[in-house]
């Protein structure tokens, strides 16, 4: 969790980790999100389809978590 | 036949009279009904293009349902099975669009270039909302294909979804699981939704007829002779395009989702405000949000989580340390994305630097965004400054007039002598010593077309920043409500363009 939020604060200095809607309310861009996933693969050495691309999977902290673990 | 016909109006009040008349379980097939009767109205041939696309389109959707509930025992071969359905319709599709739209574009070019007619032309005619219905479709296509949904069982609803003949002429590009929930659900007739889409048909109306034709009349003047201008005309007749475009395609997408509301039914918008975008990625985000929102969704991502770019994305991290290696390669897939939209709009090279124009800036400023932050820093500028967030509406609304002047000239060489003229002879006197009185509009049309132009400027600043000019409408007596339409309808009457020396033209985006 430590190495996302790392990430995270890394790519959107001003998020707030707390937020539920990291997409809807457009913290997250589209851009932000292919760069996010990025750094997912190389940091935990999973593979994310496009598929996965969805906003429920991005919106809070808690959310890539667990799409961390389901492809780990 | 044109959305800003007499008989647009009639045709949409005998469907509604018989949609509502109708048991509501056959309203959809009411719709459709409507729907092919628009299309065939407008030529026969067209629609040979519709059903192919609809029939293909169907057809590999049914086929990728069937594999998505086939044994995971399989799953490689099912993954390449649906490719090849999804390659084989979008290359089938696509092929036509490209032929149809671009074949004529490519052989002027070519044979400008080489000064012989070595590819000759043809007489295609594009078909009404070819790009739009394909985008669509080939959007749906690719849903079934990610299990987003199951696939539509029965043909004659997904030809609805094809072929809804109010977003026909110029879109919004919906997706299936929101608008195919709102075209085969029954409707009851309300006088909230009645009321609802004769505001916003009268807003459409009123942009269209009131400030984007009056428009439209100086800048096909002023610009089809531009060379014999001054720079100031010019850049006059250019920021009057701005506004013509805006009115027209926002107009547009008004009178659709106006039409479609009528029938109980909600479109996806298609505009935020535009006019205060505070960057150019900003500005695409409110701007065709149907488009670009397809080009995230079925472009974007895919080529950004491609095996190959995320192969080179890895390459790239591990050997340009720091931001700009995190960022270069999803910058790259964003130039190529903002290209595609370039050419898009169409097949002379005017819109394929269009493209670069709008992709180079984008990708520089995702590039740059590191230095620009560091600046601000310096300068002590946060984003919530307000003169600083002018300049950005200021800045923005410059690239998007240069970008326009890009689309406007009437080839790629005529931009560079446009910009040419408009600073080298400027000649601010021109645009008051009568010269804008050549154009065929008078002093009190520049007026309704200033006044037109700030009543839209102050209502969307109230959407943009205040509570909501719908909100504030609602509030009102219903009476009130119902003697402001009429005022509207009458300002129309009264100020429409379709009146005395001028004949409301088509909408731009018709022809994309």
């Amino acid at each position: 969790m430590e190495k996302l939020i790392d990430i995270l604060k890394d790519l959107r200095p001003d998020i707030d980790i707390e937020c539920q809607s990291l997409v809807d309310d457009g913290i997250l861009d589209s851009f932000d999100i292919v760069t996010l996933v990025g750094e997912l693969v190389d940091t935990f050495s999973i593979e994310i389809g496009v598929e996965d691309i969805i906003p429920e999977n991005f919106n809070s902290v808690d959310a890539i978590m667990a799409l961390i673990n389901s492809k780990a | 036949m044109s959305l800003v016909s007499i008989e647009f109006i009639g045709f949409v009040i005998i469907s509604l009279l018989l949609y509502y008349m109708i048991p509501k379980k056959y309203q959809w097939i009411m719709l459709l009904v409507s729907s092919i009767s628009f299309y065939l109205i407008g030529g026969t041939t067209a629609i040979l293009y519709l059903i192919f696309t609809t029939l293909t389109t169907y057809f590999a959707g049914r086929l990728l349902g069937k594999c998505n509930k086939e044994d995971k025992k399989y799953a490689d071969i099912i993954k390449k099975k649906k490719r090849l359905i999804v390659l084989v319709t979008a290359l089938l599709n696509f092929g036509i669009l490209f032929f149809l739209k671009y074949w004529n574009p490519v052989a002027d070019m070519i044979n400008n270039t080489l000064q012989v007619e070595k590819i000759s032309r043809l007489e295609l005619i594009l078909p009404l909302g070819l790009s739009f219905y394909i985008f669509q479709s080939i959007g749906y296509i690719i849903d079934v294909y990610r299990n987003k949904y199951d696939p539509e069982r029965n043909v004659f609803k997904y030809t609805l979804f094809t072929s809804f003949f109010p977003q026909m002429v110029q879109g919004p590009i919906s997706r299936f699981d929101s608008l195919g929930n709102e075209l085969f659900s029954e409707h009851k007739f309300s006088w909230d939704n009645l009321k609802d889409g004769i505001q916003l048909l009268m807003l459409g109306y009123f942009k269209k007829l009131v400030i984007a034709d009056r428009a439209a009349v100086v800048v096909n003047a002023a610009i089809g002779n531009y060379t014999e201008q001054s720079g100031s005309v010019l850049l006059v007749a250019m920021i009057l395009y701005c506004i013509q475009l805006y009115c027209d395609f926002s107009g547009g997408i008004d009178v659709t989702r106006a039409v479609a509301k009528m029938f109980g039914i909600t479109l996806v918008d298609n505009f935020k405000r535009p006019i205060f975008s505070t960057s150019l990625t900003d500005f695409w985000r409110r701007w065709h949000i149907s488009l670009g929102s397809w080009m995230k969704d079925y472009l974007f991502f895919p080529m950004s989580m491609s095996k190959p770019f995320v192969k080179f994305g890895k390459f790239v991290r591990k050997h340009i340390p720091g931001k700009a290696g995190k960022i270069l390669p999803v910058s790259m897939v964003t130039f190529i994305v903002y290209f595609v939209i370039g050419i898009w709009h169409g097949g002379s090279l005017k819109y394929i630097a269009f493209g670069f124009w709008n992709g180079i800036l984008i990708t520089t400023a995702l590039l740059l965004e590191p230095f620009f932050i560091k600046v601000k820093q310096k300068l002590n500028i946060t984003d919530k400054n307000k003169l600083f967030y002018i300049f950005q509406i200021v800045r923005t609304s410059i690239i998007v007039l240069i970008g326009r002047y890009i689309t406007r000239a009437p080839r790629l060489l005529a931009v560079f002598d446009m910009a040419r003229i408009t600073f080298t002879n400027f000649n601010l006197s021109n645009v008051f010593d009568g010269t804008m009185m050549n154009f065929g509009i008078t002093v009190t049309d520049y007026i309704v077309i200033i006044v037109g132009t700030m009543i839209m400027l102050i209502m969307e600043a109230i959407d943009e920043y205040g509570v909501g000019t719908k909100k504030i409408l609602e509030k009102k007596k219903v009476i009130i409500q119902w003697i402001l339409l009429m005022i509207s309808i009458l300002t129309i009457t009264v100020f429409g363009i379709c009146r005395g020396n001028y004949i409301a033209s088509e909408f731009i985006y018709k022809q994309f």
